[in-house]
């Protein structure tokens, strides 16, 4: 999936072909389940709540992102968009998330992001989640200002992030 | 502001301040290419391809055309009937004009 | 000590850099794109070109003598009328206000009409004050004005609009659905597209901008390609400009062709032919910044991409130039330093034909 990832940042391979590599590696862990370790097969590298902030209708871009999460073994909520803020806390603690990504496309909506982060540090949740914060107008110096603990360029990237955050 | 201002500074032709509308003119109706479009608008308005950017240059001679000009003097054409001159000098048909003449014949 | 050159990094920061760090990052952003896009790499002269830009002592840089281009311009008027956070000065004018200062006080070369919202699709409920609109600033200004809007085809998805949404759909693993979905709202946005152009035309319009084509994906440059083939047989002599959304063509859908090509994946330099052969008269490449990276980086990929597609682009290439975009800052007040360096390049290294 890897290999799918960069392919897909290359313009070599596209959504459907992800999401088919996807389905195949899934099929395939079901196959060897039994010859793995209890648990090995089935364990996601993380849980990641994601989606755009209120105000924000804007999709396409953090569905890819949930996408490329989704097929990098990452379990994603992906919670749509223009979403209410403290649904992304709800949704949170619902889930028991190790992350949160927040989508913004519109420098009207980006101030979003920064209240859910000070929503997790009102209600003592901002410790135990990573967040992540990406959109056409957010940028590194905007995740450092409003204390996220990384920012994504594009899809892949916020899967290696993930990665790098979570694993 | 300040993005479209530094590009009209740095790259632009300055529009009806000199012939940058009748470049684009040029493109976009007849899919020209910059230099094709500089060559022809300069022969139709006997002027080099450098004198089209040159707001010196451009000043009297759109006034004299009557195609349009930045401070303009009394009586002269603005709007449609500047372009209606635009039309006749670059042989192009523009379609506002159009409608204006079907609506005055 | 060695010189440092005050530059920019992709979000706008100053950042202090030698020659020989700009000429690395030149390079290596041109390799990026060359590698990415199947093309070639900027040539030591150029790379060389780009430098003495980028490290000119003077805050505003400006092309050479004769080798001015048109500029054309997107947004409308939302530049002068928006405000907080609506990409504009918060100028209250009306839009034949707006057009016209734009004609008359910044020197545009082109200029268009376009609503606050900016897609196509919301046109349709407010067309009669679009028309009446368009046709009072055509009685009143000299430079061309189109039409300009965004194809945003994810309008057409469920929420904002009738089909499912192929993102849900996607990762339901609903594959055929998802493209299904695609493939009737490209038809539903194409439909949109030429209705409300028939009506602006007959309001005297010059012509369309269709800007950011290809955000929604390869369904969305779809629709829109077959927006500007229609438009091109009822108005053959409208103005059509077909400006991009970034430099690779998502492939969201994966199999839509035109003409025969598959549209996912395609490059600026392969984007361009087929806006001619639908029937644009000019093309807008646009290659999008990386804010993590250096102004050098982004311009050297970017000039990379957008000499290519000039190359192979059979009609006029004016390059996509504002916020965040064609080696430009991500900065809602990009600084001048750096756009007018950007914009010297691509006139004088890409050798575009507008910007």
């Amino acid at each position: 999936m890897n290999e799918v990832g960069i392919l897909f940042e290359r313009g070599k391979l596209f959504l459907p072909h992800v999401m088919m590599a996807a389905g195949a590696m899934e099929a395939g862990v079901a196959l060897l389940e039994a010859d793995l370790p209890k648990d090995a097969a089935s364990k996601k590298l993380g849980v990641i709540v994601n989606g755009t902030v209120e105000g924000d209708v804007h999709d396409i871009g953090k569905s890819i992102v949930s996408t490329m999460l989704q097929s990098s073994g990452f379990e994603v909520h992906d919670i749509g968009r223009d979403v209410p803020l403290q649904d992304f806390i709800d949704k949170i603690k619902e889930t028991n998330a190790n992350m949160v990504g927040m989508s913004a496309l519109m420098t009207t909506t980006l101030p979003g992001q920064k209240e859910v982060i000070e929503m997790l540090k009102e209600q003592g949740m901002r410790d135990g989640i990573k967040v992540m914060v990406g959109g056409a107008p957010a940028t590194q110096a905007w995740a450092e200002k409003i204390g996220a603990d990384c920012y994504a360029e594009n899809a892949s990237e916020a899967v290696s992030k993930a990665k790098e955050l979570l694993l | 502001m300040g993005m479209p201002i530094s590009h009209i500074m740095t790259s632009g032709m300055s529009g009806i301040r000199a012939a940058g509308d009748l470049v684009a003119r040029m493109q976009l109706s007849k899919n020209m290419r910059i230099a094709d479009a500089k060559d022809y608008v300069a022969k139709k308005l006997g002027v080099s391809t450098p004198d089209l950017s040159d707001e010196y240059v451009m000043r009297e001679l759109r006034e004299e055309l009557g195609i349009g000009v930045i401070t303009s003097v009394a009586g002269a054409p603005k709007g449609i009937a500047a372009k209606m001159n635009i039309e006749k000098l670059l042989d192009i048909k523009i379609n506002c004009c159009e409608k204006f003449r079907d609506q005055v014949e | 000590m060695t010189t440092e050159y005050a530059l920019r990094m992709g979000d706008g920061k100053r950042v202090f850099l030698t020659k020989e760090q700009i000429m690395a990052d030149l390079e290596e952003g041109s390799a990026d794109a060359a590698d990415l896009g199947g093309i070639p790499a900027l040539s030591g002269d150029e790379i060389d070109k780009l430098a003495e830009i980028l490290m000119t002592p003077s805050r505003m840089v400006g092309v050479e003598p004769g080798k001015e281009v048109p500029v054309t311009h997107d947004i409308g008027t939302i530049r002068i009328d928006g405000d907080q956070g609506n990409s504009g000065v918060g100028i209250p004018s009306s839009r034949l206000i707006g057009s016209m200062m734009h004609e008359r006080a910044f020197g545009a070369d082109t200029m268009e009409l376009g609503h606050i919202d900016y897609s196509f699709k919301p046109v349709k409920p407010v067309i009669a004050q679009e028309m009446q609109t368009m046709e009072v600033c055509q009685q009143n200004m000299i430079v061309p004005l189109l039409y300009g809007a965004m194809p945003n085809m994810g309008l057409y998805y469920t929420p904002d609009g009738p089909f499912e949404n192929p993102g849900d759909l996607m990762k339901a693993f609903k594959i055929k659905e998802a493209q299904e979905s695609m493939e009737h709202a490209a038809d539903h946005l194409t439909r949109d597209t030429v209705w409300i152009m028939q009506r602006l035309m007959a309001s005297g319009a010059d012509g369309v901008n269709f800007d950011t084509i290809g955000a929604a994906g390869d369904g969305d440059m779809f629709a829109s390609l077959h927006a500007i083939e229609a438009l091109r047989k009822q108005f053959p002599d409208i103005y059509i400009e077909a400006g991009m959304a970034g430099e690779l063509l998502l492939g969201l859908h994966g199999e839509m062709e035109y003409d025969g090509t598959v549209l996912a994946g395609l490059w600026p330099h392969q984007q361009a032919p087929l806006a001619a052969k639908a029937g644009a008269n000019v093309f807008g490449p646009v290659v999008n910044t990386n804010t993590s990276k250096t102004s050098p980086w982004n311009l050297g990929r970017a000039v990379t991409f957008v000499k290519a597609a000039v190359k192979d682009s059979p009609i006029p290439c004016h390059v996509n130039m504002g916020m965040g975009v064609g080696g430009i800052p991500m900065f809602e007040t990009p600084t001048i330093d750096a756009v007018s360096r950007a914009s010297k390049a691509m006139v004088e290294i890409a050798g575009v034909d507008g910007i």
